[in-house]
């Protein structure tokens, strides 16, 4: 067992988190990138998350008993809606009947990722925070 | 002598409960980090813990030392908890926040209780009051 209780559940949150934040930082950079480096416009992406087993709590209880799970990203994906197209015939971009598709970037939807993103940040980082101040009244019986 | 003390109904009891404080932190902790996990089913102290306490209890005498140590706390998928987000997840932020709050408070009281048991032992042994 590790001084700092649950730390491992709880680091494991904020790396993920961040990535996620970074990811969105990304998208809403590149919200009106025309040109990526594979010639096409940009596209959204999306970070998935899937728990990763720490260990299980009671191997007495058999192995369906739920242990302690952090958090990892699983993938960064490609989000394969369309982009909206417009009609800009001066745009280095534009094809031959003068449109150009925009990278599929909502700007709405960023800003509530980013929300979310960053309050799941403060509560885990609020996690840490008591798992610190827990140790240190452990660490204080006796005295 | 010391003996009497560690094995005192309290100090087993306060200790206890200071082990499930401890898991149920980790459990908080586990919740609070999957919160956004699609799937993730919220843990908590398996409630046959308690049960298995306040069933020591009962009766008009107190319970024997070496009843309440054999009882210990293990982690369990909440059953009482629905979901209601779409993706499955049933941890609610609020809640494991709340929960954390309070579970803090738990542990600072118990290990003020551990504490003056030892320091009662040592006011026993120097004589002194620390």
């Amino acid at each position: 067992m590790e001084l700092l209780t649950g730390i491992a559940a709880t680091s494991g949150a904020l790396n993920s988190q961040r990535t996620r934040l970074d990811i969105i930082a990304q998208n809403i950079a590149n919200a009106r990138t025309t040109r990526g480096p594979d010639g096409g416009p940009y596209q959204r992406r999306i970070v998935s998350f899937e728990s990763e087993l720490l260990r299980s709590t009671d191997s007495a209880n058999g192995a369906n008993s739920p242990g302690l799970a952090t958090v990892r990203v699983s993938g960064v994906t490609n989000d394969p809606t369309p982009g909206q197209r417009v009609n800009d015939p001066g745009h280095p971009d534009a094809d031959a009947q003068g449109m150009v598709t925009l990278p599929n970037v909502n700007l709405a939807f960023e800003m509530v990722d980013l929300i979310t993103a960053s309050r799941a940040y403060e509560a885990n980082l609020n996690v840490a925070k008591n798992s610190r101040q827990m140790a240190m009244r452990t660490l204080e019986i006796g005295k | 002598m010391i003996a009497p003390v560690a094995n005192s109904l309290n100090y087993q009891l306060a200790s206890k409960l200071l082990d499930a404080s401890v898991m149920r932190h980790e459990a908080i902790a586990t919740n609070i980090a999957n919160a956004e996990t699609p799937g993730f089913r919220r843990i908590d102290i398996a409630s046959d813990f308690t049960r298995a306490l306040r069933s020591q209890f009962d009766g008009i005498r107190p319970p024997a030392v070496s009843n309440i140590a054999a009882i210990n706390p293990h982690l369990a998928e909440d059953p009482n908890v629905r979901t209601v987000r779409p993706d499955g997840n049933s941890v609610e932020i609020e809640t494991e926040l709340m929960a954390m709050s309070r579970n803090r408070v738990d542990h600072e009281f118990l290990t003020e209780i551990v504490s003056r048991h030892i320091k009662q032992l040592k006011t026993a042994i120097t004589g002194r009051i620390t």
